[in-house]
Order: C-alpha cells, then structure tokens, then sequence
C-alpha cells in the first residue's frame, strides 16, 4: 500500500509541475493566481499522502496550516488585484 | 484488505480528477472558462484522496483533522474561485466568444 500511495503521490506531483506552466505564461495576472492555487491545493493532498507513507502524525498540522495559509494567500491577492487604479503589467 | 482496496479506489478517483483539472486549467481559453476545472480539481480531486485517506487510517486521531481539512477546501476552494472570478469581472478582463472563437475585450464588443 506504501508503494501505491508514492505513485499516486508522484503522479500529482508531476501534475503539480505542469500547472506551473500556467502560473508562468499565464496571460493575464488572474491566471497566475489561479495556477498557484492550483499548485498549492496539490501540494496540501500530497502533504496529507506523506502522512500516511512515513506513518508521522504531524504532518497532518503541516496541511492544516497549508490549508488555512492557501486561502489567505488568493483571497488577498484577488481583492488586491480588484482594487482601483490597479493596471496589467505588460 | 477492503480498507486497502477502498482507499485506492478513493485515490485513483482523486488522482483522475487532479489530471482532469490540469488538462482543463491548460486548455480552455480565458479566466472565467480555467476557473471550471481548476474549483473541479480543488473540491473531487482532493476531497476523493482525503476521504481515501481517513477510510486508510481508520478509527484514530487523525480522523478529525482530515474531516475538518475536507470541510475547509469544500468552502476555501469555492470562495476562492469565487474571489478570483470577481477580480477578473471588475478588471474587465477580455473573455472567450463562441461564435466567434476569439478572446475579446470585456465590454461585450
């Protein structure tokens, strides 16, 4: 079970990877948001699937704090970036 | 052994929908379009992997916090989108057409 858990924790990694394409040449600077949310949701389960493999509990703080510091983070910069006289960076 | 084959049926669901959205998140052509799948992948994706996990770890102390994690991306994962959205909309951000298949300015013209 250790091993199938790694894989999947691999395979998200690796998805984790491709979003930051979109956090990089994303158009717009929503984009970018969106990629690192993106980004950082994967990183939250793949925290939680460490848990398990190395079978240490505190982890599980680590995620929770990663949860909490994820929302912070995009709600700030979305309410940033709405915010008047704001304008696109070329 | 069930708990195993559970918890991976669990996880394959989760991992499926994690692909899904990063298929969706480089593919669709505007924001309010990415938006779709990246909230998909936030709420079935990780709630599929984190309910594998607790049906993993069993009856133990770690069954709270998981619950409690999976409540808080159910909610945080929405408004986020929500907020993303809404930032978008008021910066006029140029959106998708379908008839014309374009990404056009965000004045409707």
């Amino acid at each position: 079970m250790d091993d199938f858990l790694t894989v999947i924790a691999l395979i998200i990694s690796v998805n984790a990877v491709i979003c930051l394409y979109r956090a990089a040449v994303g158009p717009t600077t929503q984009d970018r948001v969106l990629g690192v949310n993106i980004v950082g949701t994967k990183t939250l389960v793949v925290v939680i699937l460490v848990t398990y493999i190395l079978a240490e509990n505190f982890f599980l703080d680590v995620a929770f704090v990663y949860a909490l510091l994820l929302f912070v983070v995009t709600v700030a910069l979305s309410r940033y970036l709405e915010a008047e006289g704001w304008k696109e960076a070329a | 052994m069930a708990k195993n084959i559970v918890a991976g049926a669990f996880c394959c669901i989760g991992t499926f929908f994690f692909i899904l959205g990063t298929t969706g998140l480089l593919r669709m052509p505007d924001v309010f379009t990415r938006l779709h799948p990246s909230t998909k992948c936030d709420t079935l994706g990780a709630c599929s992997v984190i309910i594998g996990m607790a049906v993993y770890g069993g009856w133990s102390w770690e069954l709270p916090k998981l619950i409690v994690i999976a409540c808080f991306l159910l909610l945080s994962s929405a408004t986020c989108g929500h907020a993303i959205g809404r930032s978008a909309l008021r910066r006029d951000i140029p959106y998708w057409r379908k008839d014309t298949g374009e990404v056009k300015g965000g004045d409707g013209s």
